[in-house]
């Protein structure tokens, strides 16, 4: 009993890390770009969530459909005016753009919000399921559906639309996909624009379960990349799979080693990763 | 003779520094099938990459169909009416044949049904992307790459096909059909600029061949006529 407690809180954790490590994989994968910003977005989501709910009283799903278009529309603009000119630049350079956008992103928080941990809690609360003897904090489940709904969404968009196609066609061949009459630029911009819609998005999920903090960015962020390595890079079902099994293990390493040894273990598995199966558990698909 | 659909003037283009197009003149009338034949390195694939807008032409005039396209980008030479089926098919090949046509249209805002329609024609014309069109495209052979690479350009509903390297690395056998095929569009209002290294294949299907060498064009005129002359002959089919 306790070990299907412990899978279901799996769970319900990897269906977040999904839905943060989507977005993450998705700029690597079709922009060769390494989006330090990432993690900071996700923060970034939650405050919002967390001051609409403490000023407004907007419920942090519904903050997720203020989130969505607004970070949506950052993340195109920060691609189209900046990170566009050095696109063709080697993977360092960009990264150490974003790395350094997250360094202004981050000390911007820092001295908007403070560095005290933050935590939206729900009132009244939403109170816990017992299904069969496990039980499951209501809010945590429908964050994970939120999130996984969200990540299904982000599939759907990529295999199915018009625009998705585009955004996998650039992916795989650059230039086929402009001979086929296709806008490089305007995808990349929009490829970033669905990145930190979906960091920014899943920000008031995070929020609703992990208190918040400017410093939580960069966990976020190496939460991610173990994800992608676990996954595969640049696949929405990677990410899924990832961060399902991310999830799982960290629940499951909690049980055994300890919780305060989560972080060591998941890059221990990244590293083994590395080592023994570079594509990730998926192989690498390529599609969507 | 009336005004050429494409007409290349002067076109100087290259790659960095590196010049490769040493003013490219070239005039293809509406409705023809051209060829563009000439050795390894000769500028072929750059010419047809400057025309398609992938490279900058640094100088010189691209006028198509009363547009000047020198200075285009590839969508708006694509929405022009340029179609261009590149070296190697680049044919996207983690996704299905079936999505692989669909980027073809991309651009058209002509409805669902009449790219719906189109598909119908490409599958008439090539029953074998019809049978596998949900199967990957990198799983098709070579010819049969070919054939999506083409239909895919078609997709655009193009007045202009430019195919590079049609016959490359393909069976005798697949090169015919394609051949063919070509040849059936050709009649149906298509104008078609082929490079292709098979000087002999290149003559057969052409109306009008241009040679190219070291970024110019050196010789030009009738199939017939180059296929006769003796410098070509010798050059590019090795028999007198």
């Amino acid at each position: 009993m306790l070990s299907l407690q412990i899978l279901a809180n799996g769970l319900v954790l990897g269906g977040l890390y999904a839905c943060i490590a989507a977005g993450f994989s998705l700029v690597w994968g079709v922009l060769n770009v390494i989006n330090i910003l990432h993690g900071s977005f996700i923060v970034l989501g939650g405050y919002l969530a967390y001051y609409a709910y403490a000023q407004f009283g907007i419920h942090p799903f519904v903050s997720i459909l203020i989130a969505a278009p607004l970070f949506f529309a950052l993340g195109y603009i920060l691609q189209r005016s900046l990170i566009n000119r050095m696109i063709a630049a080697p993977v360092l350079l960009t990264l150490s753009l974003t790395f350094g956008l997250d360094l202004m992103l981050s000390n911007g928080m820092l001295v908007a919000f403070t560095a005290d941990f933050k935590k939206l809690t729900l009132d009244p609360p939403l109170g816990v399921l017992n299904l069969g003897g496990i039980a499951l904090p209501v809010d945590r489940l429908f964050a994970m559906v939120l999130a996984l709904a969200l990540t299904g969404l982000l599939y759907l968009l990529l295999s199915r639309s018009r625009i998705g196609r585009a955004i996998v066609a650039v992916r795989m061949d650059r230039e086929a996909a402009a001979l086929m009459g296709v806008n490089v630029k305007r995808i990349y911009a929009v490829t970033f624009g669905l990145g930190a819609l979906m960091a920014g998005a899943s920000g008031p999920l995070l929020a609703m379960i992990f208190p918040i903090s400017p410093l939580s960015g960069p966990v976020y962020l190496g939460k991610a990349f173990v994800i992608c390595v676990l996954g595969g890079l640049g696949s929405v079902p990677g990410a899924m799979i990832g961060g399902l099994a991310l999830g799982v293990v960290e629940s499951f390493g909690a049980l055994w080693f300890g919780p305060e040894h989560a972080i060591t273990l998941s890059f221990t598995l990244l590293i083994l990763m590395l080592l023994f199966r570079p594509t990730g558990l998926l192989g690498r698909t390529g599609y969507a | 003779m009336a005004e050429p659909l494409l007409s290349i003037k002067g076109v100087h283009a290259g790659y960095g520094d590196v010049p490769v197009l040493w003013g490219v003149d070239l005039a293809i009338e509406r409705g023809e099938i051209a060829c563009l034949v000439g050795s390894n390195g000769a500028g072929k694939t750059t010419l047809m990459r400057t025309i398609s807008g992938l490279v900058r032409a640094t100088a010189g005039s691209i006028a198509f169909d009363g547009a000047e396209l020198a200075a285009a980008e590839p969508d708006a030479v694509l929405a022009a009416g340029i179609a261009h089926v590149p070296e190697g098919r680049r044919l996207f090949s983690a996704m299905s044949i079936r999505d692989n046509l669909l980027m073809g249209a991309y651009l058209r805002r002509d409805g669902a049904a009449a790219v719906e329609a189109d598909l119908k024609k490409m599958y008439a014309m090539f029953p074998i992307l019809a049978q596998r069109q949900e199967q990957d495209a990198g799983t098709l052979s070579g010819g049969e790459q070919q054939m999506c690479a083409i239909a895919r350009g078609l997709m655009g509903a193009p007045k202009m096909l430019l195919i590079d390297e049609l016959s490359l690395g393909l069976a005798p056998a697949v090169v015919d059909q394609l051949c063919d095929a070509l040849r059936a569009l050709n009649r149906e209002g298509l104008t078609l600029l082929v490079v292709e290294q098979d000087v002999a294949t290149a003559l057969e299907i052409a109306k009008h061949a241009f040679v190219m060498d070291t970024g110019r064009i050196t010789r030009s005129g009738e199939s017939a006529a180059l296929a006769n002359d003796p410098a070509i002959r010798e050059a590019y089919l090795g028999s007198l």
